[in-house]
C-alpha cells in the first residue's frame, strides 16, 4: 500500500546496460538471501513458500534501496524493508490488531520523511513543547521510581525511568538538533524505546532511520544493516533453537550497535537514531546473562577498536576531504564500552547515557571562536575539561569498564588517554551538523553539557529508580 | 562557626580575592588583594591545623554531585600541613612578583585560580575528587580552555594523561570497596599496580620541573612549586597514608628506593653539565624530590618523618625558585645552596633524620648513593655560584633567609607542620622525636641543628676570606655592588668538573670502608 502511495512523475531515469545489470544482480542475491533466511528461520507452520514472502518483499526493498533507479524507487525499497521488518516479526512474535496496524503503518515513514515537513509557524511552539515534555519526563524519572506497562487498547508501552531519561533525550534532540521540519521523528524514536512488541519496536526503529536518512544519506546502509541485525534478535527466540539462539542474540545486539555507532556519525543518523539504537540495546541488555555479557564486551572491545582506528585512518589517506574527527570515533568506542559494561553500581548505563547526550546534542556543530563569555561556555561544554559532559562520561566509563574487567578498564583508559590527545590531531574541526540555521535553542547544548557534567550524580539516581 | 563553613573559608578567600581581581583589570594593587587574600587562606588553614587534635581528621561532606565521589572536604594533619605550606608559598610568589617593575602582565586571576585548585586536590576527600581537581588544577596553571591551544601543550597533556594512572587507582578501588574515599578505603585495598599508577602523576610532575625552566621565562614562575611539586608531594604522603604507611611489600620497597636514587643521580648528572643557571635549578629540584621519593619507601616513623619534611620543604624551596634573579644575587647563591643540600639547608635535615632511621635498622649502607647524590647537587651548585653583596632586602633574600633559620631552628617547622602531616601518613609515636632550639633529639640520634648552621655559616665566609687571594674579590662592580669571584666559566665550554673532585670520590670510597668496618 505504502509503495503504491508515491506519486511517480512521468517516464523512469533512463537505464545503461551496467546498471540494470548491476540491479538484476541485486535484485537476485537479496532474494536469494531472503529465500535461505525464510528456509532457516520458518515462521510458524506456514509453508515455505508462504513463510517466504515477507523474507522476499523485504529483499526486493532492499536491493530496490541498493540500486534504485530513482529516487521514488529508492523510497518504495525503503518503504517495504519497513513493512517487511513489521511482519516477519508479527508473524514471528504475535501482536493485537492495533499494534499490528501501528507496525505496519512504520511503512509509511519513508514517505512521510521526504513530503511531509512542519510548517514554520508552528516550529516554535513545537520545540518549546517538546522541550517542556522533555523536562517532565526527566523530572518524572528523578523523583518516583517508575515502572508500569501503559496499555492503550493492545499497544502497550514499558514506561520506566531510563526509559524516560531516554525519552527526554530524543525529545531534547529533536527540538534543538534535528534537521528544521521534522522535529516529529523523535516520536519514532521513543516509540522505539517504548513498545513492548517487537514488531512495534523494529519497524519503528527501520522507520526512523528511514526518516532520518531523507536529508543526508551518510551511513544509511550500514545503519539498514545495523537495524537488521538488532530486529533479528527478535525473531531467533521464537524461531531457533534456545542455546543457538541467545549466543546469535547477544552478538547481533553488539554487531548491531557497532554498526550503528559507525552509520550515525552525521546528521539525524546520528542525533536520533543512535540514541534510539543505544537505549533499545542497553534495555535488552538488562536481560542478557554473564556469559552473554562477556560475549557482547568481546565484541564491543574490538568494535571500539575498529571506530577508533577507520577514525584515525581518514587521517594517513591523501584525500583530505575524506578525515573525520578523531574525537567522534573516540568517543563512539567509548560509548560502545559503557554500555557493555553493565555493573552492578549502575556506572556503565550513566556513562552511556552522558555519552549520548554529548554525542547527540552537545557536539553537533561548530565550536566558535573563544571569544566572548558564551563561546568560551560552548568551548568548555565541548572539552575534556571537568564540568563538560565528556569529561564526566569518560571518567564514568573507564570506572564502569574496570568493574566489567581489567582489559576493559584499561582498554577505556587507553581510549580516554587517546581523548586527550585527540586535539592534537583534530584542531577545531566538527562532524557534518544537520541542516539547521542558528537557532534559539543553541544554548541548550551547552547547558545540558555542564549541567550533566557537574552533577552527574542526578542522572544515576535516574538510572538507578530503574532497578 | 559551623565545620562546613570553616573548611570552605580558603576556597572563599581565593576565589572572592580572584573574582574582585577579574573584574579590575590591570589595576595596580591586584597583586595586593591576591597576596593578601593568599596569605589569608595560609593562616586559615594554619589556624585550623593548630586547632587539630594529634591523629586526628574531619571530613566534611556537602554534595554528591559526582557518581562514588562526594563534594566532601578532607582536614587532617597531612591536608592541613599542604596547604599552609603551599598559601605561603603562593603569597610570596605574588608578593615577588608584584615588587617586579616594568611587566604589565595581569597574572593574578590565574594564580589565585591555580592555588584554589592546589587547595581542592590537597583537600578532596576521595580518589576520585582529587582526579577531578588535578584536571581542574591542569585547566587553571595552563589557562587552555581550548585544548587544540597551542600554550604549553605537550606538558599539559602529558600531564593530563599521567593523571590517568590516578583515576584507574580510584576505579581499583571503588571496584575492591566500592568506594575511594580516603575513610572507607582498607589499607590493603591498594596493592602494587594502583601505586605504581598513582606513581605516574607523581613522577610527570617532577619530570616538568627539567625542561619548563629552560625556555622564555617570566620573572616569577608560578607553576614548579603550586602546580606540581606540592601535588605531587601531597599525592605520594597520600596514597601512602591510604596503604598504612608502607608499601605492599619490601622489593617494591627496595625498588622503588633504587628507582628513586637513580633518578636524582640522572638529574644531577644533567645538572653538572648544565650551563644555564634556571636550569640547573629545575634538575637540582627534580633531584631531591626523586630523593624525596626514595625516602618515602621506608616502613619506620622517623623516615617517614624525613621524607614528610622533605616534601613538605621542597614546596618553599621550589618556590624560591621560582624567582629568577640578576646573576649572583645573594638568593640566588642561597637556592643553589639550598638545592644542593648541604649542611644547614632544610633538605641536609630531612637526609640526616633518614640516616638516622636507616642506621637504626642497620641500612646505612642505602645512604651512600644518597651522599654521592648530595656531593655532585653541590659540585653543580658550586659551577653556578656568584656571590655579591645585597644592595637592597628583597623578598626573595628573605624568603632565602627564612628556610635558612628553618634549617637552623627545625622547632619553627617539625611541631607544626611536619609531625602532624606525617602523623597522618602513619602512626608517629609520641616523643619519638624531640625538638629544642638548639637543634632535634631522636631515640637513635640527634641533629645540631643551630650549631651545623653556625659552623657551615663560618666556613663560607672562611671560604670567601680565604680565596680572596687566590680569586681576587672585585672592589667594586659596573653596578656598584661588591661582588664575589664567581666559579662560572666565563664562556661556556665542554663540561668539566673542579680538580678536588677526585678527592669527593676518594672519601665517598673511605666512607664505604668506614662504614663496612664499623658496621657489626
Amino acid at each position: 500500500m505504502a509503495t503504491l502511495l508515491l506519486p511517480r512523475h512521468g517516464a523512469r531515469a533512463r537505464s545503461s546496460f551496467e546498471g540494470l545489470t548491476r540491479r538484476v544482480i541485486t535484485i537476485v542475491g537479496a532474494l536469494l538471501v531472503g529465500v535461505i533466511l525464510a528456509s532457516r528461520l520458518p515462521l510458524g507452520e506456514n509453508p515455505v513458500l508462504l513463510s517466504a514472502v515477507p523474507w522476499a518483499l523485504g529483499a526486493l526493498g532492499a536491493a530496490w534501496f541498493i540500486s534504485p533507479i530513482d529516487q521514488p524507487e529508492r523510497l518504495q525499497g525503503q518503504a517495504l524493508m519497513v513493512a517487511a521488518t513489521a511482519a516477519i516479526l508479527l508473524v514471528a512474535v504475535s501482536a493485537g490488531p492495533l499494534t499490528a496496524a501501528l507496525a505496519g503503518a512504520m511503512a509509511l515513514t519513508p514517505i512521510a520523511g521526504e513530503h511531509w515537513r512542519l510548517p514554520g509557524r508552528f516550529r516554535p511552539a513545537l520545540s518549546a513543547l517538546l522541550l517542556l515534555l522533555a523536562a517532565a519526563a526527566a523530572l518524572l524519572a528523578a523523583v518516583a521510581p517508575v515502572s508500569v506497562v501503559l496499555v492503550l487498547f493492545d499497544i502497550g508501552l514499558n514506561v520506566n525511568s531510563l526509559v524516560l531519561l531516554g525519552a527526554a533525550i530524543l525529545l531534547v534532540a529533536g527540538a534543538a538538533a534535528t534537521p528544521i521540519g521534522i522535529e516529529w521523528a523523535a516520536a519514532l524514536g521513543i516509540l522505539a524505546v517504548t513498545a513492548v512488541a517487537p514488531a512495534l519496536r523494529w519497524a519503528a526503529l527501520a522507520g526512523l532511520i528511514a526518516v532520518a536518512t531523507t536529508l543526508d544519506r551518510r551511513g544509511e546502509r550500514a545503519a539498514w544493516l545495523a537495524a537488521g541485525a538488532l530486529a533479528i534478535t527478535s525473531v531467533l527466540p521464537p524461531l531457533a533453537a534456545p542455546s543457538w539462539s541467545a549466543r546469535v542474540q547477544v552478538v547481533a545486539l553488539a554487531a548491531g550497535l557497532a554498526l550503528m555507532l559507525f552509520a550515525a556519525r552525521a546528521a539525524t543518523l546520528r542525533v536520533l537514531v543512535l540514541p534510539t539504537t543505544a537505549l533499545v540495546v542497553m534495555v535488552a541488555l538488562a536481560s542478557v546473562n554473564v556469559a552473554g555479557l562477556v560475549r557482547f564486551q568481546w565484541i564491543a572491545a574490538v568494535g571500539a577498536l575498529l571506530l577508533v582506528a577507520r577514525a584515525a585512518l581518514t587521517w594517513l589517506l591523501p584525500d583530505t576531504s575524506g578525515r573525520e574527527v578523531v574525537r567522534d570515533g573516540l568517543v563512539a568506542a567509548l560509548l560502545l564500552l559503557a554500555v557493555s559494561a553493565r555493573d552492578a553500581l549502575g556506572l556503565g548505563a550513566l556513562a552511556a547515557v552522558l555519552l549520548l547526550i554529548d554525542v547527540a546534542v552537545v557536539r553537533i556543530d561548530d565550536v566558535p571562536s573563544a571569544s566572548s563569555r558564551w563561546s568560551r561556555l560552548v568551548v568548555l561544554a565541548r572539552s575534556n575539561w571537568p564540568a563538560s559532559i565528556t569529561f564526566a562520561a569518560a571518567t564514568l566509563t573507564v570506572i564502569a569498564a574496570l568493574q566489567a574487567g581489567l582489559a576493559l578498564g584499561l582498554l577505556a583508559a587507553a581510549l580516554l588517554a587517546a581523548l586527550q590527545l585527540a586535539p592534537l590531531v583534530d584542531r577545531h574541526a566538527a562532524p557534518p551538523a544537520p541542516l539547521r540555521p542558528r537557532s534559539a535553542l543553541r544554548w541548550v547544548g551547552p547547558a545540558l553539557s555542564v549541567g550533566c557534567g557537574i552533577a552527574p550524580a542526578l542522572v544515576l539516581r535516574m538510572i538507578q529508580l530503574a532497578r | 562557626m559551623p565545620l562546613a563553613l570553616q573548611a570552605l573559608l580558603p576556597f572563599s578567600a581565593l576565589l572572592g580575592a580572584a573574582a574582585i581581581v577579574r573584574r579590575r583589570p590591570r589595576r595596580r594593587g591586584n597583586g595586593w588583594i591576591a597576596a593578601g587574600a593568599t596569605g589569608l587562606a595560609a593562616v586559615i588553614a594554619l589556624v585550623e591545623l593548630l586547632r587539630l587534635s594529634p591523629g586526628e581528621h574531619v571530613d566534611v561532606p556537602y554534595l554528591t554531585t559526582f557518581p562514588y565521589a562526594d563534594l566532601a572536604i578532607r582536614l587532617d594533619g597531612l591536608s592541613l600541613a599542604f596547604a599552609t605550606i603551599t598559601l605561603i608559598t603562593s603569597a610570596l610568589l605574588m608578593l615577588a612578583r608584584q615588587r617586579v617593575r616594568g611587566d604589565r602582565r595581569d597574572p593574578w586571576a590565574a594564580w589565585l585560580l591555580t592555588s584554589a585548585a592546589t587547595c581542592a586536590v590537597i583537600f578532596a576527600d576521595d580518589l576520585l575528587l582529587v582526579y577531578i581537581a588535578l584536571q581542574l588544577l591542569t585547566l587553571a596553571w595552563s589557562g587552555a580552555l581550548d585544548e587544540a591551544s597551542p600554550r604549553r601543550r605537550g606538558l599539559r597533556l602529558v600531564v593530563q594523561v599521567a593523571d590517568i594512572g590516578l583515576l584507574l587507582a580510584a576505579a581499583s578501588a571503588i571496584q575492591s570497596v566500592g568506594t575511594s574515599a580516603f575513610s572507607g578505603v582498607p589499607s590493603d585495598t591498594f596493592g602494587l599496580a594502583p601505586f605504581v599508577l598513582v606513581l605516574l602523576p607523581v613522577m610527570v610532575r617532577i619530570g616538568a620541573l627539567t625542561h619548563i625552566w629552560g625556555g622564555p621565562k617570566a620573572a616569577v614562575s608560578f607553576e614548579p612549586a603550586i602546580a606540581w611539586i606540592a601535588p605531587a608531594g601531597y599525592l605520594l604522603l597520600r596514597l601512602l597514608a591510604l596503604m598504612g604507611g608502607r608499601l605492599p611489600d619490601r622489593p617494591t620497597a627496595v625498588s622503588l628506593f633504587a628507582v628513586g636514587v637513580l633518578g636524582a643521580l640522572v638529574f644531577v648528572g644533567m645538572a653538572l653539565f648544565e650551563q644555564a643557571g634556571p636550569r640547573v635549578a629545575g634538575l637540582l629540584l627534580a633531584a631531591q624530590a626523586s630523593l624525596a621519593i626514595a625516602l618515602s619507601t621506608g616502613d619506620q616513623p622517623l623516615l617517614t618523618v624525613a621524607s614528610t619534611w622533605f616534601w613538605l620543604l621542597l614546596v618553599p624551596l621550589a618556590g624560591l625558585a621560582g624567582i629568577h634573579r640578576r646573576d649572583g644575587s645573594p638568593p640566588e647563591a642561597l637556592t643553589l645552596l639550598g638545592l644542593a643540600m648541604v649542611p644547614g639547608s632544610v633538605a641536609f635535615v630531612g637526609l640526616w633524620l633518614a640516616g638516622l632511621a636507616l642506621n637504626a635498622r642497620g641500612l646505612l649502607l642505602a645512604m651512600i648513593p644518597v651522599g654521592l647524590v648530595v656531593v655532585l647537587a653541590v659540585i653543580a651548585a658550586l659551577r653556578h655560584v656568584t656571590v655579591r653583596r645585597p644592595s637592597q632586602l628583597d623578598v626573595a633574600t628573605a624568603w632565602a633567609g627564612v628556610l635558612l633559620l628553618v634549617a637552623a631552628f627545625p622547632i619553627i617547622a617539625i611541631g607544626t607542620l611536619v609531625v602532624p602531616a606525617a602523623a597522618t601518613v602513619r602512626l608517629v609515636p609520641r616523643g619519638m622525636i624531640s625538638v629544642s632550639l638548639f637543634g632535634l633529639a631522636t631515640d637513635f640520634g640527634a641533629w645540631p641543628a643551630l650549631a651545623v648552621s653556625v659552623v657551615v655559616g663560618i666556613m663560607v665566609g672562611l671560604a670567601g676570606w680565604r680565596l680572596h687571594g687566590r680569586l681576587p674579590l672585585r672592589a667594586r662592580g659596573a653596578d656598584g655592588g661588591l661582588r664575589f669571584p664567581s666559579l662560572v666559566p666565563v664562556r661556556p665550554g665542554r663540561p668539566t668538573l673542579p680538580a678536588w673532585s677526585q678527592f669527593v670520590l676518594w672519601g665517598a670510597f673511605a666512607a664505604v670502608v668506614g662504614a663496612v668496618a664499623v658496621r657489626p
